[in-house]
């Protein structure tokens, strides 16, 4: 088996008792693998993406990060693993300049100040975010956000990314731009998405969660053609395959 | 603008300040704390009656203000809640302490009044000191220079996240009043049997954006101790003008 992968076995979770949000999970996830986690509003595509990062911990089943448990006790180490974008990048950034968070990780992580630079440095030629450097966190737009959010990610060079609604809120120039950076970024990636024409670019495996199961997993030329599929899950075919 | 919209922009604008590159804002943050702690207790020092050597003590501040090109204007403004509570202090000095020193005309001029003036301007002159500091340091620099002289680790970093969060709260408040006002257009304020619920609602959204600030920061590595930007070692310059100010407020506490 590859040195990168996620194994999720039998994963159930539920906010409240006796309601479960994700129901008998099972999958993996092996390097250079780009999945797409597509399902409808409330189907806990954002919870899936929390499990994994122990933000949330299963009530059922196991999940390895690269064979280490995500349990409590080795939440430090499966971080270290794996970069987590939010939703709403407002709550990822923090800081007072995009160079001061974006320099987060690497000091917890206890480089040298150099090295912290140099991360610095690489994660924002990575998404071309080198002039912003200096600019305040608040007086950033949406999609500048967005960016900087990833960078801060990509400072902490992890084997896997995990992103939740990459797309929302971007206009049509910086939702092509993210796609770039994601296409450019060659280990495993999770995108959590409504977006499925960005999953379509994105994206070389899919797979679809309804009512907290697994409905389909398989390759988007397959899975994001299946009008009926989609049209059953509340989806609709991408807009490049509609009349 | 609203008020809160207002406040919010003032903090970023105030970080904006201290992030400044000019020479006040690139002397250590250590050297300017320390400077700050010093005037704090030498101003305090001074006795109540000796209004005299506590004017002459506000060279600082007007020198900072001078030679460091901060708007004395804006800091008014910034700080024009907690002047009013600084004066506050002294004003029943006069009742108290009536004994007549001196007389001006046919008004008669007692210890009480020297006193209230040698509190309000001590109040003055120390929130215009912290204000200078914050000014022109960033508040992960004072946090580092605190660091420094061993204030505790989670004493500092409950002041920088109260700090972080006051931007989330205010934030959150001002979309709360927004979306309000949105609805409510011919309405002066907002109707007592509402508040109830906007302040509950922005307790739980206000939790909300923390929870998920610090699990950003934690999914970051964070566990507990903030890692600051290692600044550069204390030059010659810095103590230089360390040593300036310190001999400057000695020769005005117990010389002049």
């Amino acid at each position: 088996m590859s040195h990168i992968h996620i194994d999720i076995e039998h994963v159930s979770f539920g906010y409240e008792t006796n309601q479960n949000v994700l129901n008998d999970i099972t999958f993996t996830a092996h390097e250079n693998e780009s999945i797409g986690i597509i399902g409808a509003n409330g189907m806990g595509k954002s919870t899936l993406l929390k499990l994994l990062v122990g933000l949330e911990l299963p009530t059922k089943g196991s999940i390895y990060v690269e064979e280490i448990p995500v349990i409590r006790e080795m939440l430090p180490k499966v971080r270290e693993k794996i970069g987590y974008v939010f939703q709403d990048s407002e709550s990822q950034l923090f800081m007072n300049t995009v160079k001061e968070d974006i320099a987060f990780a690497p000091r917890n992580y206890g480089l040298p100040e150099e090295e912290v630079q140099a991360h610095v440095q690489r994660a924002m030629e990575r998404t071309h975010i080198q002039h912003l450097k200096d600019k305040s966190i608040y007086k950033l737009s949406g999609g500048e956000k967005k960016q900087v959010a990833i960078a801060t990610i990509l400072a902490m060079t992890p084997d896997i990314i995990l992103m939740d609604e990459p797309t929302v809120g971007l206009d049509p120039q910086n939702r092509r731009n993210l796609i770039k950076i994601l296409n450019e970024f060659n280990h495993l990636k999770l995108i959590a998405s409504h977006d499925l024409d960005m999953v379509y670019d994105t994206c070389n495996r899919v797979i679809l969660i309804a009512d907290g199961q697994i409905a389909a997993d398989g390759i988007p030329q397959k899975i994001l053609t299946d009008k009926e599929l989609l049209e059953c899950n509340h989806l609709e075919l991408p807009l490049r395959f509609q009349a | 603008m609203s008020k809160l919209s207002g406040a919010y922009y003032e903090i970023h604008h105030m970080e904006q300040l201290a992030n400044e590159d000019q020479w006040v804002n690139r002397i250590h943050p250590l050297v300017k704390l320390v400077i700050t702690v010093l005037y704090i207790m030498t101003v305090v020092s001074v006795h109540k009656y000796n209004l005299a050597r506590i004017l002459i003590l506000g060279v600082y501040p007007i020198a900072m203000f001078i030679l460091g090109e901060i708007s004395f204007a804006d800091s008014i403004r910034r700080v024009r809640l907690i002047l009013p509570l600084v004066c506050i202090v002294g004003i029943f000095n006069p009742f108290f302490d009536r004994q007549v020193i001196a007389h001006i005309g046919n008004i008669a001029i007692t210890t009480g009044m020297i006193s209230m003036v040698t509190l309000i301007l001590k109040g003055v002159y120390t929130v215009f000191a912290t204000y200078i500091l914050v000014a022109t340091t960033t508040i992960e620099k004072i946090c580092y220079a605190m660091r420094l002289v061993h204030i505790p680790g989670i004493l500092v970093t409950q002041i920088l996240l109260t700090y972080r969060y006051i931007s989330v709260l205010l934030k959150e408040a001002n979309t709360i009043m927004q979306a309000y006002l949105l609805r409510a257009p011919h309405q002066k304020g907002v109707q007592m049997k509402v508040w109830g619920s906007l302040v509950g609602q922005l307790l739980l959204r206000s939790i909300d954006r923390a929870d998920n600030v610090y699990a950003s920061m934690t999914l970051r590595g964070y566990h507990g101790e903030f890692c600051y930007a290692r600044q550069k070692k204390c030059s010659g310059k810095d103590y230089a003008y360390l040593l300036l100010w310190v001999a400057v407020f000695g020769i005005l506490r117990y010389i002049i």
